[in-house]
């Protein structure tokens, strides 16, 4: 089974930077637990971003179907008065700034309504799992950064001061292969060991400072990680790997995971989770886009260069009963206009 | 079966008079129960599933297997031996350091004499890793169970023993039938667990039904079998007891298999699962959501194709013990106008729920049952007690029975720290999903029992369907899912999973999407630009569509029609399953649970119905006659004595002289020969 095209594609960008002027994005899916078919697993798809992708389509949608009834059926004045006027009516969606939000150079897509945030049931009954992916598209120095806009969001969504178990998945891992063994021996070569210590830093950091009380990596084979573990000083609580037919964890790793006190965790994401052809479709003009990107000389819109920068993936899960309350994904992207 | 407090059980006749006392009553603790435990809230899913087995003597030299009556003899052999591992004694499996930690397992009696029932030592919880113990368990249980029986007897997971009720000898030791209590001219009276309970229960669905029950399966038209068939086994020339002109009255009809006892129905076997929930409101939701999972299921573990030494035509076993405490009168049947009765009950106390009961705004009044019949009196009091409208009436429709079993100590006088003359009522309402408040005086929850799945034969399947369920409620109460169709579908779907071979050849009707509609965000009017989440709004189309007809393979693992793309359950609960930690391992086997059901759906396995369908027609003692006689009997327990010792030994079926074996287990828990798995 090969991983999911969409994992792979590389669209080239267009449209050039030559501004200055920079946006930061800020795209959000919200509780996407109780959203409908776009967590629901496809057959056949071990692996694959289509969960967060769908997810994010569906948010932007929602957002544009709401805040778009709500303007037109009174609020108008309301949502046209923030600033500036509602000008940018692209076809049948929404002027953008009614359902994104403008907060100095941050754009929201769409705007968040915090006052719906928080957990139902105290802290204690929870585990919270983030899962913070670094994309190949944004430079490794700036992570701490990235690190701290991830975590201050999901606490702000859930209401909570601290999580549970924070995994970073780096850009350039895989695990995968025939089979897992064949996967454990290609993984050793993989990533760049000088910018994961670099960024597992920052994360140290956090744990000591009690906001994260777990770390974990994921796609870290037996070679890679047992190199890990002898630079850290947090050694990592989990490994998160990609298991597709075999089920057969590695003996090396198996061992290593047991001598090192390392949970072996699964998951079924891609690691180039967002890459930026993905993010343009998503925020373009095209028939499935949000319509927020200018699409060249047609339509208006913001232009310029746009890099993917992290995404997290948020998962509330309340401990004796098995329900999982909440779970969303945010995504940093800046915009070079 | 609970209630087994000693005391006078009062005849029918007595036990009439009282019953009103006994309802009253039972509301009463019913409202003392609900007031108290209303607001209870956040407890944790603690779940337990309740494994029944058939005890069996036989041997290899033996020219017959037959059922071993000594329930009473094992049940204080086991009790003894627990007492001794309290004292740090016990028997060498129960100090295996694996299970130290872990309390034993314990055993029940149950209808049947020859039957055993047992249950984990302490509820399950949700650790995805404790989900692998509960196989392990069950091994061990059937271990125990085993050594506290003579070595030639067995206990099997069949659902029913295929010999029962056949002229002749077919119980271990031998008593002959038609005996005062069941009147049965088949089994004996002393095929019913003896404590006074259960012959009284017998006794009195036939007095108050005012013949014998009739339990008439269809037989299977095999090439040699005449047509139409006449069951050879009735005897039209009995004289012993009024009830003997049942079948010179016609209740042994052509082409039905005729059987005329409790024990027929309730002698089976089954796999039930109770599952805690959080609170009130979750656990009526847990109710309503497995309610239409429960037909599928019924077909997905379909396990009963013989009765009384006859193949039948159908696959499971539900209506038979439907039949089989069937205490209707003529008049609540629709036979005779209403004269004495109070109205006419189109189901037995034993069929699929009648009721929904969740505060679900989904739940849209066209799903109600139209012909629901409840006593207005009571619920008028519930009413009046607080209790709401929906609720009331899911009791009121419960409360429209007579108490079965009265013992006369307990009608002295009324106490409120009990839930005896509730539970009278409530446990004798054998629906296929049962809602239970908690037990007076003790910190349990509200609780859910989903009940209609077929007991088989192997432990590992018994534990893949358990935690499939364990799953799938977890997957409803994350994801939201509504799986409402009108509960009369719920009712055809039951009837449909009857079927010869259902799981493959038959559709049920089933909700084509199971996804919550998206709350909405609806502008407000005070001012503010932000629109507010409201609930999601009732839906107002048409409930016909609704839904659609799909195969069990369409509802397990989903579909792609032109009418419906639902998803499949098992996909859902793999899309749960992404989205919680959960370690390699556990996944594994978790996975390995899901492709058995996967499997079994698609029909690239067999149920066990067909399975034993299959054995018997390639039998060569079997003569195309529908017989199965007691040398295809011996042969099919054998094997599945042989499955069972190959599965405590952990070392697969290969090898084993088992006719497509293959078919039921493929290449599981190492398998029959074919690939690992």
């Amino acid at each position: 089974m090969g991983i999911v095209f969409s994992c792979l594609e590389r669209l080239g960008l267009f449209g050039q930077s030559s501004s200055r002027t920079m946006t930061r994005l800020i795209l959000s899916t919200g509780n996407i637990i109780s959203g409908g078919p776009s967590i629901i697993r496809k057959p056949g798809a071990y692996r694959s971003n289509l969960e967060f992708t769908n997810s994010l389509r569906s948010s932007f949608l929602a957002a544009q179907q709401d805040y778009g009834a709500a303007s037109t059926n009174g609020s108008a004045k309301d949502a046209a008065t923030n600033g500036k006027p509602s000008s940018q009516i692209n076809g049948d969606r929404p002027a953008t700034d009614i359902w994104t939000q403008r907060d100095g150079d941050a754009l929201y897509v769409p705007r968040i309504d915090w006052s719906g945030a928080g957990l139902q049931e105290e802290r204690a009954q929870y585990e919270i799992t983030l899962k913070l992916f670094f994309l190949p598209t944004a430079p490794a120095a700036d992570r701490p950064k990235y690190i701290t806009a991830a975590m201050d969001l999901v606490k702000k969504e859930l209401g909570v001061a601290d999580v549970d178990l924070l995994i970073v998945s780096f850009p350039g891992m895989s695990f995968q292969g025939d089979c897992e063994w064949e996967a454990d021996k290609m993984n050793g070569s993989m990533g760049n060991d000088e910018e994961e210590l670099y960024t597992w830093t920052a994360l140290e950091a956090l744990h000591q400072q009690g906001q994260i009380q777990r770390l974990g990596i994921a796609e870290f084979g037996s070679e890679k990680l047992s190199n890990f573990i002898t630079k850290v000083k947090v050694r990592p609580a989990v490994d998160q790997i990609n298991i597709k037919n075999c089920c057969n964890v590695p003996p090396p790793l198996a061992q290593l995971a047991k001598e090192a006190d390392i949970e072996l965790l699964t998951h079924s994401d891609c690691t180039d989770i967002l890459p930026s052809g993905t993010l343009r479709e998503l925020l373009g003009q095209g028939p499935d886009g949000a319509g927020i990107l200018a699409d060249e000389r047609t339509r208006p819109g913001l232009q310029g260069n746009l890099v993917p920068q992290w995404v997290v993936k948020y998962t509330a899960f309340v401990k004796d009963r098995g329900v999982i309350e909440n779970k969303g994904y945010f995504a940093g992207a800046e915009l070079e206009e | 079966m609970g209630l087994l407090a000693l005391g006078t059980a009062l005849d029918w006749p007595d036990a009439k008079q009282h019953a009103n006392k006994v309802r009253e009553w039972g509301i009463k603790q019913l409202l003392e129960i609900w007031s108290k435990a209303k607001t209870k809230e956040r407890d944790a899913l603690l779940w337990g599933d309740e494994v029944e087995y058939l005890v069996v003597t036989y041997s290899k030299d033996d020219p017959k297997v037959l059922l071993s009556l000594r329930q009473a003899d094992i049940l204080t052999a086991l009790a003894a031996d627990e007492e001794l591992s309290a004292k740090g004694g016990g028997v060498p499996a129960l100090q295996d350091p694996q299970h130290q930690s872990n309390p034993l397992p314990v055993f029940h009696p149950e209808f049947g004499r020859f039957m055993l029932e047992a249950t984990p030592g302490k509820p399950w919880g949700i650790g995805f890793k404790e989900l692998l113990d509960v196989e392990p368990d069950m091994k061990l249980r059937r271990k125990i169970a085993k050594e506290h029986m003579k070595s030639n007897e067995y206990p099997i997971t069949l659902t029913t023993f295929p010999r029962l009720g056949v002229p002749g000898v077919f119980t271990d030791p031998y008593f002959p039938p038609s005996g005062s209590k069941l009147r049965s001219q088949f089994v004996p009276d002393e095929i019913a667990n003896p404590h006074i309970r259960f012959p009284t229960l017998a006794a009195n669905i036939r007095w108050r039904r005012g013949r014998k029950v009739q339990v008439n399966v269809p037989v299977f038209h095999d090439v040699k079998t005449s047509k139409p068939w006449k069951d050879p086994s009735v005897n039209y020339d009995l004289h012993n007891w009024p009830e003997d002109d049942d079948v010179r009255n016609g209740a042994s009809p052509d082409d039905f298999i005729h059987m005329d006892a409790m024990a027929f129905g309730m002698g089976s076997c089954c796999l039930q699962i109770t599952f805690q929930a959080k609170n009130i409101t979750e656990g009526r939701k847990m109710y309503d959501q497995l309610s239409p999972i429960g037909p599928i299921m019924l077909a997905l573990t379909a396990a009963t194709p013989i009765y009384k030494g006859f193949l039948a035509d159908t696959d499971v076993r539900w209506n038979q013990i439907s039949r089989a405490v069937d205490d209707r009168t003529p008049e609540e049947l629709g036979e005779k106008p209403l004269k004495e009765d109070r109205w006419r009950i189109p189901k037995s106390r034993y069929a699929s729920n009648s009721t929904y009961i969740s505060t679900d705004n989904r739940l849209r009044p066209e799903y109600m049952d139209p012909n629901l019949v409840i006593d207005e009196s009571i619920k008028e009091q519930l009413l009046e007690g607080g209790m709401d409208d929906r609720l009331a009436t899911h009791f009121a429709h419960l409360f429209i029975r007579d108490p079965i079993v009265i013992f006369s100590e307990d009608l002295k006088e009324l106490d409120m720290t009990k839930a005896d003359h509730f539970e009278n009522i409530q446990s004798t309402n054998w629906q296929h999903m049962r809602f239970k408040p908690p037990p007076a005086g003790s910190d349990i929850g509200w609780r859910v029992e989903f009940r209609p799945m077929e007991i088989q034969i192997t432990d590992f399947e018994n534990a893949a369907f358990s935690v499939f369920m364990v799953l799938i409620t977890r997957a409803i109460l994350s994801f939201d899912l509504n799986f409402y169709i009108p509960i009369a579908k719920v009712d055809e779907n039951m009837e449909t999973a009857h079927a010869r071979d259902a799981v493959l050849e038959k559709k049920f009707y089933f909700r084509k999407n199971p996804f919550p509609t998206r709350p909405a965000r609806s502008a407000v009017a005070s001012g503010t630009s932000t629109p507010v989440v409201s609930r999601p709004p009732t839906p107002t189309g048409p409930v016909e569509d609704e839904y659609a007809l799909m195969t069990v393979d369409e509802v397990i693992n989903g579909s792609n029609s032109e009418e419906h793309d639902f998803p499949g359950l098992i996909p859902i609960v793999e899309s749960y399953l992404d989205s919680v930690n959960v370690d390699v391992r556990t996944r594994c086997e978790l996975d390995t649970y899901l492709k058995l059901i996967r499997l079994r759906a698609s029909g690239e396995l067999w149920t066990a119905a067909k399975w034993i369908r299959r054995f018997v027609s390639k039998h060569p003692a079997y003569q195309q006659d529908s017989v199965v006689d007691d040398t295809v009997t011996k042969d099919l327990v054998g094997a599945v004595i042989d499955i069972s010792d190959r599965e405590q030994l952990g070392k697969g079926w290969k090898g084993l002289d088992v006719p497509d074996l293959e078919r039921l287990l493929g290449g599981f828990r190492g398998g029959c020969g074919g690939s690992r798995d």
